[in-house]
């Protein structure tokens, strides 16, 4: 074995429920060096770095940490052999100082027992930073830090805890241009200390910027390991996504009519930055881009869960002013959210309640007509084949594909609808129902709605959608028209090479 | 045709009837009743019963309103102090001969506000509707103190109609009132959009505001609602006694959320009905009145209260487990 590997996974299998989310994934860490590892969300990534931190078993397969064969890591043991994990979203108490954070757990204490000797405390943590090469006040507090500090403090920690593998997860997805050089520095300096760097990230210029070798994960499975010089983006992207196109669901064409949505100069702060762009009757206008680049935050504006800086919003050649949901609903317009259990489901309510909330909120009367409820629901069961047991039934108790269905379908109720917005449709919805998601929206496109469709699935994407407009830093950099697109190129319009 | 085509579709099962809660709280009504009747016969006695149910009245109506505040899924804590503060107003209006139209008008007005202050607080700062209501309890009673000067309000004689008049002589008005409220609350949860409103901002807010209801006027409307009833209960509570004074009412707001509690609402929101709230409050009367028909130390009677909370809290817990593990 080479004398410079310090962490070797081998062989590692892990199933989740019945599904193996990695295959006989192998992999190694040589001191010194910055390991990329790569791949399309849900391709084994996270999983791989919770192996290495303790935080998962694997089913198979060996790890050997200094060439100690180990049966499983624990989140303690994988710190005391020095492996630490900086997360996007950083691991601190926000109450602390950065001092206080860095030794949490270990504190210095002073001659006088259960004291802790602040002083102390805050002159290794200096010489800690001055060796990072930043300058950052230990007795800052941390909630007054920066996205960029906060991963600094992070780092700091794990030095702290004499580190010899630091595992960075997308450290800067929410990091700016200059912050991102600035971290950039820090790898390098870290590298030179002779500490293995595993590196995950979406954007893959930056892991040919720092890189020694790349690893390429997809579905579950090691597609190769590569010194950074012997391969380019190209190759890397293809083998990223090289899927099986029978994968594709086939719909069939809809005639387009005339414009009936127009969204004009969208703005606000800096997270969604004049947007504009048209959606067409019976079209299906699909909106990517990497997770945090202002796709939900555009739809969210266009539905009026939050109030726009400006711009405007036009449909049917009318100006409509939207400051809430219930003006975007009165004006037509419809949204399926991503997360159902937390934005559309009411628990411990009924299938029916669950179903006629919107359309009963259109209704100008104060009473409820219970008759009508059960009818609308009962035809909404039929057409959309929702599996329920009686009228009674809770919400909860059906499965997540039916879920879906009846907050689909609370939508559908309202027959002047004229948008209909779905934030990631299918995720978490097995195989059959997603087919029925897409069946029932291309109703709706045959109706002649208009949809808006944001979702991180690109072979959906690429699929369902007409056109594609690309979000990219809060910008809509770009409209294709869907037509011989290919995930590569989608990928690198997301990314921006 | 097509009625019958959706009841196809949608069979009506009705929940297996004992496993709802108020089946629960009527078998314990019933076996209190004939424990303490054996022991003491004149508790079945029509002058006993009636006087069970005139002694709940107050205390129905008082649940009735932190019902529908419960399912909404906020709470009030002020309700006693809000009683309080009324009963003394009043009964000083009523001691220097204002028209009762007035007194009435009074009642329920100030009673509206005082509610309307905390939930408009609660939801205007964000701040969860126990802690804001905590403070205004403070407030309303402190108010009661510094404008009766600490001394008690008698009414001698007057205005006693509200919570002395028996219909036939055997049914309290007062009693009559409550029921009437209860068929009330019972239309609007069931029957109106403000009653689904209610649930849905109760069960998921975010949910709610999404689907286009006014998550804030919605809770706000249910405290006015409660408002409402505060005032109505204070001018029965004051009718009966004869007398108000600041402390007036204190400790009526946890019993009436105990009420709702052992009726099946969950102080999570979004659940409940006002059924199991009506046998609720009666538990409270019947053991109440069983405690001194069995002459317990009536110091005891606030010990065995809160055991009873507990205990039928501990029952919808099991409820709740034993569900999740079938």
């Amino acid at each position: 074995m080479n004398k410079d590997v310090i962490v070797q996974l081998k062989n590692i299998v892990k199933i989740y429920g019945g599904h193996a989310v990695l295959k006989r994934v192998s992999f190694d860490l040589r001191a010194g060096e910055v390991h990329c590892v790569v791949g399309e969300n849900g391709a084994g990534k996270s999983t791989l770095i919770k192996i290495l931190s303790g935080a998962v078993v694997p089913e198979e397969g060996e790890i050997y940490v200094l060439g100690k064969r180990l049966r499983a890591l624990t989140p303690r043991l994988a710190i005391n052999l020095g492996i630490s994990t900086v997360y996007q979203d950083a691991e601190l108490v926000d109450s602390l100082t950065v001092a206080e954070n860095i030794f949490l757990g270990s504190e210095k204490l002073s001659s006088f027992p259960i004291v802790i000797d602040k002083k102390k405390q805050n002159q290794e943590a200096r010489y800690i930073l001055q060796k990072l090469g930043v300058d950052l006040d230990p007795d800052l507090v941390v909630e007054d830090l920066s996205a960029a500090q906060r991963q600094i403090v992070q780092i700091a920690k794990a030095l702290f805890r004499k580190a010899k593998v630091i595992i960075f997860d997308e450290p800067t997805s929410s990091l700016g241009m200059e912050e991102t050089k600035a971290l950039m520095k820090i790898i390098q300096n870290l590298k030179m200390q002779g500490i293995g760097i595993i590196y995950i990230s979406h954007y893959l210029r930056e892991i040919f910027e720092i890189g020694d070798r790349v690893t390429i994960l997809k579905d579950g499975e090691n597609m190769g390991t590569y010194d950074i010089n012997e391969i380019d983006i190209e190759t890397v992207v293809k083998k990223m996504v090289g899927r099986d196109v029978a994968l594709f669901f086939q719909r069939k064409p809809i005639k387009l009519g005339e414009v009936q949505v127009q969204i004009r100069n969208l703005s606000k702060d800096n997270i969604v930055k004049n947007v504009s762009f048209d959606v067409k009757s019976g079209e299906i206008f699909g909106i990517g881009g990497l997770v945090g680049s202002g796709r939900t935050e555009l739809v969210s504006l266009i539905f009026g869960i939050k109030k726009p800086d400006s711009g405007e919003i036009i449909i049917r050649g009318k100006k409509v002013r939207i400051r809430s949901p219930m003006d975007a609903i009165r004006n037509g317009i419809c949204f399926v959210p991503e997360d159902r259990k937390k934005y559309a489901m009411f628990l411990g309510r009924n299938v029916v309640e669950n179903a006629v909330v919107v359309i009963n909120e259109l209704l100008k009367q104060y009473l409820l007509r219970l008759r009508q409820e059960i009818k609308l629901t009962a035809d909404l069961i039929k057409k959309l084949s929702i599996v329920v047991s009686s009228k009674d039934q809770l919400i909860e108790e059906l499965s997540g594909g039916n879920q879906q269905k009846v907050i689909a379908g609370r939508w559908l109720l309202n027959s002047e609808a004229v948008l209909y917005i779905f934030d990631e449709p299918t995720k978490g919805v097995d195989i059959g129902a997603r087919e029925q998601i897409y069946e029932l929206m291309l109703e709706l496109a045959e109706r002649g709605k208009s949809i808006i469709m944001v979702s991180s699935d690109m072979p959906e994407l690429l699929s369902m959608s007409d056109r594609i407009g690309i979000m990219r830093k809060g910008e809509m950099v770009e409209i294709l028209e869907n037509k011989g697109l290919k995930e590569e190129e989608l990928l690198k319009y997301f990314i921006g090479v | 045709m097509m009625e019958k085509a959706s009841n196809e579709v949608l069979p009506r099962v009705r929940r297996t009837f004992f496993k709802s809660q108020w089946f629960f709280l009527l078998i314990a009504e019933v076996v209190l009743a004939i424990i303490t009747g054996t022991i003491n016969p004149r508790f079945f006695t029509l002058s006993n019963i009636t006087n069970i149910i005139e002694q709940i009245a107050v205390l129905g109506i008082l649940a009735s309103g932190m019902t529908v505040l419960i399912i909404s899924g906020e709470i009030d804590i002020s309700v006693g102090a809000n009683v309080g503060l009324v009963s003394c107003v009043i009964a000083m209006m009523i001691k220097n001969d204002v028209n009762y139209l007035w007194v009435v008008i009074t009642a329920v007005t100030l009673a509206v506000f005082n509610s309307f202050l905390v939930g408009a607080s609660s939801l205007a700062f964000k701040a969860p509707s126990f802690i804001v209501s905590l403070g205004f309890l403070s407030v309303f009673r402190g108010t009661a103190y510094a404008i009766t000067k600490g001394v008690f309000q008698t009414i001698y004689g007057k205005f006693e109609a509200l919570g002395l008049t028996r219909i036939g002589k055997v049914i309290p008005l007062s009693f009559l009132i409550g029921i009437i409220i209860y068929f009330f609350i019972y239309f609007i949860l069931k029957y109106t959009k403000f009653g689904r409103h209610i649930y849905s901002v109760g069960s998921n807010p975010m949910a709610a505001f999404l689907s286009g209801i006014s998550v804030s006027r919605t809770k706000l409307m249910a405290f006015l609602l409660n408002g409402v009833l505060i005032g109505i209960a204070a001018m029965i509570l004051l009718s009966r006694i004869g007398a108000a004074q600041p402390t007036t009412g204190s400790g009526m707001e946890l019993k009436a959320i105990g009420a709702v509690v052992i009726g099946g609402t969950p102080l999570s929101g979004g659940k409940g009905n006002i059924l199991g709230t009506f046998l609720g409050v009666l538990l409270m009367g019947i053991i109440s009145n069983s405690l001194n028909m069995l002459r317990v130390n009536p110091y005891f009677q606030e010990v065995v209260f809160g055991i009873f909370i507990v205990a039928s809290l501990a029952v919808s817990a099991f409820g709740t487990y034993f569900r999740k593990s079938e």
